[in-house]
C-alpha cells in the first residue's frame, strides 16, 4: 500500500509531468510558498521541481486524484485477477466435461489453448504493427482518461503518465505485462483445475474424425506431444493412438498416458509461453522504469531552473551609497590677472592641437594630461595668473570629478575662465545625454560654456 | 564546500562596469545603467551558482574618477623616512578622513577590491589612453590583487584596442581579455574564467566547472529555443479555416487567420525571451508579409489518408493487443469489453467524424483555409534568427531587436520539412483550432523531429 504521504519515485515523476502539463495548459500556478519549501528541503534541482510539484499536487488535489485513480486500477487488477482465474478454472471445466462422456482430446485442447494461442498472435500482431505508430495504445488510454476524469485538475493525470511512459516506450510493454500476466494466471488456474479433475474423476480419451485419415492423426498427436515430452510427458503410443480413434479406452494405462500428454501440452504451448513473455514484459518495464526521469530539457523545465536553482542571485549592496557626492567647486582668481591663455584638457592624441591658428597676445599651454603637467600649469597659474583662460574639452569622455575639479582649481587661478566644448570630429556625433552632462557639471561650477571657438574672447575680452 | 571566488569590476566611471556585470550574470535587471557619470555610487554582489553551489561572488562598484589626485595624496602620506607598500598606504589611507570625503568613492573601490581575490579591470577601448586611467591601475595595483583587463566595447568601429593593449603591457598587464558586454563572443566568457583561471590557479576547479555549466546551459537553452520554434511551426501549419465560398467571407477569415499566426508568433517571441531571460520589450516582431493565404484542401492529401487508415487501423490493432483479448477470454462482450471496444471506436471515430465534417463542408461549397508554405518558411527563419540573435545578446544590450522579413528569395522556395506536411492532416495539433488536443504523443513526436532538423539547420 502506498502511504498518503510518501509517493513513489515514479508517482512523484508522474506528478511532476502533471504539472508541468498543467502549467503549460493553464498558465503558471501561484508556487511561491512551493518554490520556498522546495529550495529548503533539496539540494538537487531534479529533486526540487518533484517536491514542487508534490506541494502543488497536494494543494490542488491532483495527489488525492492520483490515489483514486490508483485505488481504481488496483480494484480493476483485482477483477481482472478474479475473471482470469474463474475463466481459467472454467475452460478447464468445460473442456474436460463432466466424465458422462469419453472426452475428445482434439476438442478439450482447442477449448483450452486455442483462444489463447489465437489472442498471443493478436498481441505479437499488434507488438510489431504498432511499433512505428506507438500512440496507437495511448490515444485509446487518452480518450478513456478524458471521458473518465471528473475535474479540470485531475485531467492532466492521464496524458502526462502516457507522455511520461511513451518517453521511454513503456506503454507497450506496461499493458504487455498485464495482458500476458493475466493470461499466465488464467493459464495456471485452467492447468490446477485440469490436473484436479484428473486426478479426482475418470476420464476416457478419444479422437474423432469424419474426413481425415487415422494416421494424420497419429501423426499429429505425436508432434504435438514431441516437445513436452522432452521434459518428461508421457506420449501415447502409435497403437494406443489407434486404439482410441475407436473408443475410450478402459485400461489404466491408457487414460494416464493420454492424462499426462494432455497436461503437458497445456503447460508447454499454453502456460509456459506466456510465462515468458510476462517476465520479458517485466524486465522490460522495470528496466524502462528505472530508466524515467525529468526531461530538464523541456521548457517548462528550464523555466523552473531559473526559479528553484537559479544560476545568478543578487546579494544586494554592501556598501551603501552616500547622501552626496563631493561636489568640485569653482570660483576665480580675486586678484587681477594679465594675458589670455588657451588649453586643452586630457584631449585625444589624434586632435590638432591647437585646433587653430591663435590670435597674437594668446599664449598656447597645451594640452594637459598627466599629474606633473598638472602640477606644473597649476604652479605657473598660481605665480601668473591669467586675465581670461580657455579650456578645451572633449564632450566625447565623460565628465569625471577629477576632471571637474581640476577645471574648478584652474579657474580658480584666473580672472575669467570659459569653457570650451569641442565640436566632434568630421564623422563623428556626440552622444546627446553625455553633452547635456557636461553642461549641468560645468553650470555647477558656476562656469561659461560654449561650443564654438573662444579665440576672439581670449583676444579681445568680449565676443 | 568551497568559498566561493570574489571578483571586484573596478574600473573609470561611465566604461560599462554594471554592463558587463548584467551580461555575465545574465540578469538585465541588475543595477542601473546610464550613460551619466556616477550612475552606480554603491557596492552592490552577485553570485553564480552551479547547482545550487555558489562558485562566484562579482561586485559592482563605483566608478574610479580622481585617480589622479588620489594617486598624489597617496604618495604624500609616507611619512619622512618611511617607505610603505602598496596595502599598507591604502590601510593608512581608508583610515584618514579624506577616505570618508573627497575620496569616498575611491574608497569604497579600494576596500571592495581589497576584500576581494582579484579585480576585473573594465576597459572602454573607444577612449584614449589617458594619464588618469594609467594612475587609476597604479592606485588599483596597490591593493595587491590580481588584475585583469577587461576590453569593453571591442565590437564599437572607433576603438583603439592596440594602443590600449600596448599601454597595459606597458604597465606589466599581459593577461587581458576582450569581452563586448552588448555583443559578447561566442567563447568570451570561456576566454574570461580561462584567463581568471591563470590568475589564480587554486580556484581553476571551480571556474572550469562554471564554464562547463555554462556552455551546458547554453546548449540546453538552444535546444529549448528549437523546441518551441518547432511547436510554433506546427501550430502553424495544423491550423485550419472553413469558409463559405464567399468573396466578402474569404477576406474576413484572411485576416482572422492572418492576426492568429501574428498573435502566435508573438507568443513564441515572448517565450523565447524568457527562455533567455530577456525584457519582454526587448525583441519585437514586425508585420508578415501580405499573403492570401493557402487555399485548397487536403481532404485528398495522401498523408490525410494515411492517417485516417493508420488511425482507424491503428485503432483496432491496439484494441486487439489489449482489453478486447482479456475479455474475448472471459467468454462474451462483458461490460469491460464494450468499454474497450468504445475507447477503440471513441478514437477512430473522432478522426471520421472530422473527416466527414471536412467531406460535407466540401461538398456544400465551403473553402478550406491554411497557412502559406512560403508563411511557414518565413516563421521558420524569423524565429531562427532571433533565436541565434539571442545567443549572441549580452544582457547589457538596451536596443530591441527587430525582427524583419529575410531576404525574399530565402523563403519564398523550397521545401517544408516533413513533419509539417505531417501537420497539415492533423487539424486537431494545432493550438489555433478549436478542440486541439496537445498532448497526444504523434504531435509530441513530430515537434522533436521538426526541433531536430532545426537545430541540425542552425
Amino acid at each position: 500500500m502506498t502511504d498518503a504521504s510518501s509517493p513513489t519515485a515514479f508517482q512523484r515523476l508522474w506528478l511532476s509531468e502533471t504539472i508541468r502539463l498543467r502549467e503549460e495548459h493553464a498558465g503558471p500556478l501561484e508556487d511561491t510558498e512551493a518554490n520556498r519549501l522546495a529550495r529548503a528541503e533539496h539540494s538537487e534541482l531534479v529533486e526540487r521541481i518533484q517536491h514542487r510539484a508534490l506541494l502543488l499536487a497536494r494543494r490542488d488535489g491532483q495527489w488525492q486524484a492520483l490515489q483514486h485513480w490508483l485505488q481504481g486500477a488496483r480494484l480493476a487488477g483485482l477483477l481482472l485477477t478474479l475473471l482470469a482465474l474463474l475463466s481459467g478454472i472454467g475452460l478447464a471445466l468445460a473442456a474436460l466435461g463432466d466424465g458422462r462422456q469419453p472426452v475428445n482430446v482434439f476438442w478439450a485442447l482447442g477449448s483450452l489453448l486455442g483462444l489463447n494461442l489465437l489472442m498471443l498472435v493478436g498481441w505479437l500482431l499488434g507488438l510489431l504493427l504498432t511499433r512505428d505508430h506507438p500512440g496507437a495504445l495511448g490515444r485509446l488510454w487518452l480518450w478513456l482518461s478524458e471521458k473518465l476524469a471528473r475535474d479540470a485538475s485531475a485531467a492532466q493525470l492521464g496524458p502526462a503518465l502516457l507522455l511520461m511512459l511513451q518517453r521511454q516506450r513503456l506503454t507497450r510493454w506496461g499493458l504487455g505485462l498485464l495482458v500476458n500476466g493475466l493470461w499466465t494466471l488464467a493459464m495456471l488456474a485452467a492447468l490446477s483445475t485440469l490436473l484436479l479433475l484428473l486426478a479426482t474423476r475418470r476420464y476416457g480419451f478419444v479422437w474423432e474424425t469424419t474426413i481425415l485419415g487415422g494416421d494424420t492423426f497419429i501423426a499429429l498427436t505425436q508432434a504435438i506431444g514431441a516437445l513436452p515430452a522432452l521434459f518428461g510427458f508421457s506420449l501415447p503410443d502409435v497403437e494406443l493412438i489407434r486404439a482410441s480413434g475407436d473408443a475410450a479406452i478402459a485400461s489404466e494405462a491408457a487414460r494416464q498416458s493420454w492424462a499426462g500428454w494432455l497436461v503437458g501440452v497445456v503447460l508447454i504451448y499454453g502456460l509456459l509461453p506466456r510465462l515468458l513473455l510476462a517476465l520479458l514484459c517485466l524486465w522490460r518495464w522495470q528496466s524502462g522504469k528505472g530508466a524515467l526521469s525529468l526531461d530538464l530539457d523541456l521548457p517548462g523545465y528550464s523555466l523552473l531552473r531559473q526559479r528553484l536553482q537559479p544560476d545568478s542571485e543578487r546579494l544586494g549592496v554592501c556598501d551603501l551609497a552616500p547622501a552626496a557626492l563631493h561636489q568640485p567647486q569653482g570660483g576665480a582668481h580675486s586678484q587681477p590677472g594679465s594675458g589670455a591663455l588657451l588649453l586643452g584638457l586630457e584631449l585625444d592624441d589624434r586632435r590638432p592641437w591647437p585646433p587653430a591658428p591663435l590670435p597674437k597676445g594668446v599664449a598656447n599651454a597645451g594640452v594637459i594630461d598627466n599629474r606633473e603637467q598638472r602640477r606644473q600649469l597649476l604652479e605657473q597659474l598660481t605665480r601668473f595668473p591669467p586675465e581670461r583662460l580657455a579650456i578645451a574639452c572633449d564632450p566625447r569622455r565623460s565628465p569625471d570629478r577629477g576632471t571637474l575639479a581640476l577645471l574648478g582649481e584652474l579657474a580658480r587661478s584666473s580672472s575669467a575662465t570659459r569653457i570650451w566644448l569641442l565640436p566632434p570630429a568630421p564623422g563623428e556625433v556626440l552622444d546627446s545625454a553625455r553633452l547635456a552632462d557636461w553642461h549641468q557639471a560645468i553650470t555647477n561650477l558656476g562656469l561659461q560654456h560654449g561650443d564654438s571657438a573662444p579665440l576672439s574672447w581670449l583676444e579681445t575680452g568680449h565676443d | 564546500m568551497t568559498e566561493p571566488l570574489k571578483l571586484a569590476l573596478v574600473g573609470h566611471t561611465n566604461v560599462g562596469k554594471t554592463s558587463l556585470l548584467r551580461t555575465l550574470t545574465r540578469d538585465v535587471e541588475f543595477g542601473e545603467v546610464s550613460p551619466r557619470a556616477s550612475t552606480t555610487r554603491h557596492v552592490e554582489g552577485a553570485r553564480l551558482s552551479v547547482e545550487g553551489q555558489a562558485l562566484l561572488e562579482l561586485y559592482d562598484t563605483p566608478g574610479l574618477e580622481d585617480a589622479i589626485a588620489l594617486f598624489d595624496y597617496l604618495e604624500r602620506l609616507d611619512r619622512p623616512g618611511e617607505r610603505l607598500d602598496g596595502p599598507a598606504r591604502l590601510a593608512r589611507f581608508l583610515e584618514g578622513s579624506e577616505a570618508r570625503q573627497r575620496y569616498e568613492q575611491e574608497a569604497k573601490v579600494l576596500r571592495q577590491l581589497m576584500a576581494s581575490d582579484a579585480g576585473l579591470y573594465v576597459i572602454d577601448v573607444r577612449e584614449p589612453v589617458l594619464a588618469k586611467y594609467r594612475d587609476e591601475l597604479a592606485v588599483l595595483t596597490m591593493c595587491g590583487r590580481p588584475l585583469l583587463p577587461v576590453l569593453n566595447f571591442v565590437a564599437s568601429s572607433q576603438h583603439r584596442e592596440g594602443e590600449w593593449r600596448e599601454a597595459l603591457a606597458r604597465l606589466g598587464l599581459h593577461a587581458l581579455v576582450a569581452f563586448d558586454s552588448v555583443a559578447p563572443p561566442e567563447d568570451g566568457e570561456r576566454r574570461l574564467y580561462e584567463s581568471l583561471a591563470l590568475l589564480l590557479e587554486r580556484s581553476r576547479p571551480q571556474l572550469q566547472r562554471l564554464i562547463e555549466d555554462h556552455e551546458a546551459q547554453r546548449r540546453a537553452r538552444r535546444q529549448a529555443g528549437n523546441r518551441l520554434i518547432a511547436e510554433l511551426l506546427i501550430d502553424c501549419a495544423a491550423c485550419r479555416r472553413s469558409v463559405a465560398a464567399q468573396p466578402v467571407l474569404e477576406q474576413g477569415a484572411i485576416s482572422e487567420l492572418r492576426t492568429a499566426i501574428r498573435q502566435r508568433e508573438q507568443r513564441c517571441v515572448e517565450a523565447l525571451l524568457r527562455l533567455y531571460a530577456f525584457r519582454s520589450s526587448d525583441a519585437k516582431a514586425a508585420d508578415l508579409p501580405l499573403l492570401d493565404g493557402r487555399w485548397g484542401d487536403d481532404l485528398f492529401n495522401p498523408e490525410t489518408l494515411k492517417q485516417l487508415g493508420i488511425k482507424v487501423g491503428g485503432g483496432m490493432a491496439a484494441g486487439a493487443a489489449t482489453g478486447v483479448g482479456i475479455d474475448l477470454l472471459v467468454g462474451g462482450l462483458t461490460m469491460g469489453a464494450a468499454a474497450a471496444l468504445g475507447a477503440v471506436i471513441g478514437g477512430s471515430a473522432q478522426t471520421l467524424r472530422n473527416y466527414g465534417q471536412r467531406l460535407k463542408g466540401k461538398l456544400k461549397g465551403q473553402r478550406e483555409l491554411t497557412v502559406d508554405d512560403a508563411v511557414l518558411r518565413l516563421l521558420a527563419l524569423r524565429q531562427q534568427q532571433l533565436l541565434a540573435a539571442l545567443d549572441k545578446r549580452g544582457h547589457a544590450a538596451m536596443d530591441a531587436i527587430s525582427l524583419g522579413a529575410p531576404q525574399e528569395t530565402l523563403w519564398r522556395q523550397g521545401r517544408l520539412p516533413a513533419p509539417l506536411n505531417v501537420a497539415r492532416a492533423h487539424p486537431e495539433w494545432s493550438s489555433l483550432n478549436p478542440g486541439a488536443r496537445l498532448e497526444e504523443a504523434e504531435r509530441a513526436e513530430q515537434v522533436e523531429r521538426l526541433r531536430n532538423d532545426l537545430s541540425i539547420q542552425s
